[in-house]
């Protein structure tokens, strides 16, 4: 076994390029439970840990998050909760402190798993990844990036070095519907964005990858209530969700019926005001 | 001094190594019925010892209650059953080896539901059911040749028919004997599905011979149940097996009787060297469950809510081998009674074999399934007769002096206030308006009969140490028993050493379970003092029974030397369109006799709580043809710091009373106390957990 340490992005990109097949560690929240299960077993590691750079957070006219910022220091960051309550309140609905702590935002993303919190917001705040190769960056819209259960865009040779996401008077609702204990992952998530009188609804948890219908979006009438649950219908008619432990399949689909409409219920009154405000 | 298991300075068995030791990992059964017919070797690497059922065939078969399991299945009766055990110098090599074994099948019908299991035509799970020698085996066994059931119990109150032909009923008949004075009656199927221990420690044994000597050092509540189970196996005295016993990780009942200890001794044999033999997580999930059992209930009673008769049927699912089932199906039968009394009361509890993974010991033994059927099916009478449910049960719920349906009576009971405690806990309004709110009381009996002995010795200048089989598994039995021990020589606690059991050393104790040790070890002690007292101060040595049992086949006797009491009540919320269910208040009230360790009692009585949630709003194994869905702990969860919010507890003593146990007794009336909460506000449940998917299946006006 191999076990690489990096202390530099580019050391880390040139090691991904060397060894393609080597597996990332980032936080280690997700490989490690895959690890010690025997699901996973390679022989090369490339850890994230010592990454300095990884680590760096800055609020401007965008949010960048390093790959290697924790979910704990998302969630505990006031400026953060200032401009982008979405991200301040997803990153703090996943599981406990302790993994918070060791959660990475990077790492969420590139795991792919259906059942985390942040991606669903993540799509709806048009949020977008930075990609790095020895071949040089590309920004990959995290609606791009999870392709499916476990599996990204990300080449080979890549690995996600940033986060980012835009700044915009957004007006933001997340749901979390829990059916087992309070520290457990989604059975349907829904992150609703209300911004520049547009709306975005992205539903998680239920699919492969986050689901999202902007022509369904774009008929919403914030002043008519049948018209948010036309809209909740029309997702949950289109979504043909999965069944696990959290849910069957048909309470899953009944459950994006009640969930959307509420995700626009409460984005109704901002909407609303935006609306008159703006004329 | 801070807690030794704060400061890491205990060593766990699955922490313990031995010079010059190997490790076993074992192979499974893919499938929930099957035959081995062959078990290929040849993709072996050097190094490596291969342990097959053929092997071990000649020792012949063990189980505390039926003898019914080897030591390695040639018939595999679950998936997850060890079919080969691999065994190499490095963990790694056992595990790399454990995955090159081939192993061929011929598959056999399967069996899953309890029910089913007994219709006619079902697949026999075991040919025939040889009752166990062990004393595990304490009470007449009464399998049912040719049928799936290992043990029947009956209680039949005097005055109804007796000596009815043995039969393995799924769908008994309507007979109502004993209801014709019942103006109202109710009648409901309740089900409880399996759960998992999920201690924090799995199962690890050490395993090695010495001069023809077994030596095991393993987590176990039952040291002396192992030493003669295994020396049964081995063909041994049973002074020539020592069981060493250091603290558990954890236990709730999975860590009883032979579990992977008698697979560990017998690789030690071939190799003649100590083996290592630790579960990981997901083999956790097919070694011991708690039992799935469906109960029905019917219930009667006068306009003016005095119960009449009762009749409760259980259908206990102890999977593929009967473990302690038997005892299981027992108690539940009269758990399901609860503490009222009745003119009339029959019970049938049967114990059936599936091929799901072994069911055994677990916190709220045999209580919590019946518990759960019996105080909903009370409130389904309240709303009947529109009487409030607290009254209902205080006009019906046993006193001192009543007799209980086995004809024993009844002495310090307290039913009456444990459960104004804990309505009261909730903001019960009687007569008011109690929506979202709900109750439930039960008993649960303690092992009887038993025997507990227990050694003293003093060494050196006023220390003594205590020689105990009680076992500890973190919750505290050894501070407990150093306290009482203490309190009775007037020494302080810190001079009375409690070395962890051994059995070369501690006299016999019948078994650390049903909530017992503090009462009968401060029995024992109180003798051992006196001892020790009348002969020179250096050495005492003490021991208590408690007697009774009941008639298998009337139910009639001593069902328990004293009760463990408790009632729980709930005040909840429910959200109608995704019916997620919010805990506002929930509150368990025990009777603890005498406290001897306030903190102690306390974090017992929040541990059982805290399962008892799991066990109400989200724990289940689930199983796809036999097959554990999602072993290991993100599909399947337990409950978590922010799940406990909501829990209250109190503890009721009596001035002078005597020692009760406090282990188990706030689990099994949580449950229903929740679901009759829920019931309240429009539902109708009848199954656990109460998931939200299962709060809308039922709502009263669902479609």
């Amino acid at each position: 076994m191999t076990w690489m340490a990096p202390r530099t992005v580019a050391e880390a990109v040139r090691l991904k390029a060397e060894w393609p097949e080597a597996t990332l560690v980032a936080g280690g929240t997700f490989v490690g439970i895959l690890t010690r299960q025997g699901l996973l077993a390679p022989d090369d590691w490339i850890s994230l840990q010592h990454v300095a750079e990884l680590r760096e957070l800055s609020t401007g006219s965008e949010l960048a998050l390093g790959a290697m910022v924790t979910h704990r220091r998302v969630e505990l960051d006031p400026e953060i909760a200032a401009g982008w309550p979405g991200v301040q309140r997803v990153f703090a609905a996943v599981a406990s402190p302790r993994v918070r702590n060791a959660a990475t935002v990077g790492g969420v993303l590139g795991d792919a798993d259906y059942a985390s919190d942040p991606p669903a917001m993540l799509v709806a705040l048009d949020a977008w990844v930075e990609a790095l190769s020895v071949r040089g960056l590309r920004r990959i819209a995290v609606a791009d990036l999870i392709l499916g259960h476990y599996q990204t865009s990300l080449e080979e040779d890549e690995l996600i070095t940033r986060v980012l996401v835009p700044r915009g008077r957004h007006h933001v609702t997340y749901r979390k519907l829990r059916t087992r204990s309070r520290e457990d992952r989604p059975c349907v998530a829904v992150a609703g964005c209300f911004s520049d009188g547009r709306v975005s609804v992205v539903v998680g948890a239920v699919a492969e990858r986050p689901q999202v219908f902007p022509d369904l979006c774009a008929a919403w009438n914030p002043t008519d209530g049948a018209s948010a649950r036309e809209i909740a219908a029309g997702y949950a008619d289109r979504i043909d969700p999965i069944s696990d432990n959290r849910g069957s399949a048909a309470y899953r689909s009944r459950m994006i019926a009640v969930e959307v409409r509420r995700a626009l219920e409460t984005l109704a009154p901002a909407a609303l005001t935006t609306q008159v405000a703006g004329g | 001094m801070t807690d030794p298991r704060i400061r890491a300075a205990i060593r766990y068995p699955n922490d313990l190594t031995v010079p010059g030791m190997w490790h076993i990992r074992l192979v499974r059964s893919p499938h929930p019925h099957a035959r081995v017919t062959g078990i290929d070797t040849s993709l072996l690497p050097q190094g490596v010892v291969v342990l097959t059922p053929s092997d071990v065939e000649p020792l012949g078969r063990y189980g505390c209650q039926i003898a019914d399991q080897h030591v390695l299945a040639g018939v595999a009766r679950h998936v997850g059953d060890p079919v080969a055990a691999v065994a190499a110098a490095a963990e790694a090599t056992a595990r790399e080896a454990a995955n090159l074994l081939e192993v061929g099948y011929e598959k056999l019908p399967a069996v899953f539901d309890e029910r089913d299991a007994l219709r006619a035509g079902a697949p026999l799970v075991h040919d025939t059911h040889a009752v166990s020698g062990s004393d595990a085996a304490y009470f007449g066994l009464r399998p049912l040749e040719g049928t799936n059931a290992c043990h029947r119990f009956r209680i039949r109150t005097a005055g109804l028919p007796q000596g009815e032909p043995y039969t393995a009923d799924p769908e008994p008949d309507d007979h109502a004997e004993g209801f014709d004075g019942a103006e109202v009656v109710v009648d409901e199927t309740f089900h409880m599905p399996a759960v998992q221990h999920v201690a924090m420690e799995p199962h690890a044994c050490i395993a090695g011979w010495r001069d023809g000597r077994l030596e095991v050092t393993t987590g176990t509540q039952t040291p002396f149940n192992m030493r003669q189970d295994l020396a049964g196996l081995f063909g041994l005295a049973e002074r020539d097996v020592r069981i060493v016993c250091p603290p558990m990780g954890g236990s709730f009942g999975a860590k009883t009787f032979v579990r992977t200890e008698a697979i560990a001794a017998a690789v030690a044999r071939r190799l003649d060297r100590p083996v290592r033999l630790a579960l990981d997580r997901d083999e956790e999930f097919v070694t011991l469950t708690r039992h799935a059992a469906t109960v029905r209930i019917r219930l009667g009673a006068t306009r003016e809510g005095r119960f009449v008769a009762k009749r409760v049927w259980c259908w206990v699912n102890t999977g593929a081998y009967a473990d302690c089932g038997p005892g299981v199906a027992m108690k539940m039968g009269y758990a399901g009674v609860g503490p009222y009394r009745f003119d009339h009361v029959a019970v049938d509890s049967w114990c059936v074999y599936t091929n799901l993974p072994p069911a055994g010991a677990f916190r709220g033994y045999g209580a919590a399934q019946s518990v759960w059927a019996s105080e909903r099916i009370t409130d389904l009478l309240a709303a009947e007769l529109g009487v409030d449910p607290v009254e209902l049960r205080r006009r019906n719920l046993l006193v001192d002096g009543d007799a209980f349906c086995t004809g024993e009576t009844m002495h310090d009971v307290h039913f009456t206030e444990l459960l104004d405690d804990a309505a009261r806990a909730v903001g019960w309004q009687p007569g008011g308006d109690n929506r979202g709110k709900g109750v439930a009381v039960m008993l649960k009996g303690m092992q009887t009969p038993s025997r507990a002995e227990v050694g003293l010795r003093r060494v050196g200048d006023g220390h003594y140490e205590v020689l105990s089989g009680t076992t500890e598994m973190g919750q505290g039995s050894a501070r407990a028993i150093a306290q009482l021990a203490a309190d009775l020589l007037g020494v302080e606690v810190d001079q009375v050493e409690v070395p962890p059991p051994d059995t070369d050393r501690v006299p016999y104790d019948t078994r650390t379970t049903s909530s017992r040790s503090t009462h009968m070890m401060g029995r024992a002690l109180e003798a051992a003092v006196e001892d020790l007292k009348n002969s020179g101060g250096d050495h005492g040595h003490g021991r208590t029974a408690n007697e009774g049992g009941l008639d298998p086949d009337t139910g009639q006797g001593i069902a328990s030397s004293h009760w463990h009491q408790g009632a729980a009540a709930a005040a909840v919320e429910v959200d109608d369109e995704t019916g997620v269910l919010t805990l506002r208040s929930v509150h368990a009230a025990s009777y603890a006799g005498r406290v001897v360790n306030q903190a102690a009692a306390e974090l017992q009585q929040e541990g059982s709580m805290i399962m008892a949630i799991g066990t109400t709003l989200f724990e289940e194994l689930t199983f796809d043809q036999g097959q554990v869905v999602g072993p290991n702990l993100s599909d399947y969860n337990i409950p978590a710091a922010l799940d406990c919010a909501a829990l209250t507890q109190s503890i009721l003593e009596v001035e002078g009373a005597e020692v009760h146990g406090l282990g188990e007794t706030a689990l099994p009336p949580v449950p229903p106390a929740i679901g009759n909460a829920l019931a309240s506000l429009g539902y109708r449940p009848t199954e656990l957990p109460l998931t939200p998917e299962r709060v809308l299946d039922c709502a009263e006006d669902a479609s």
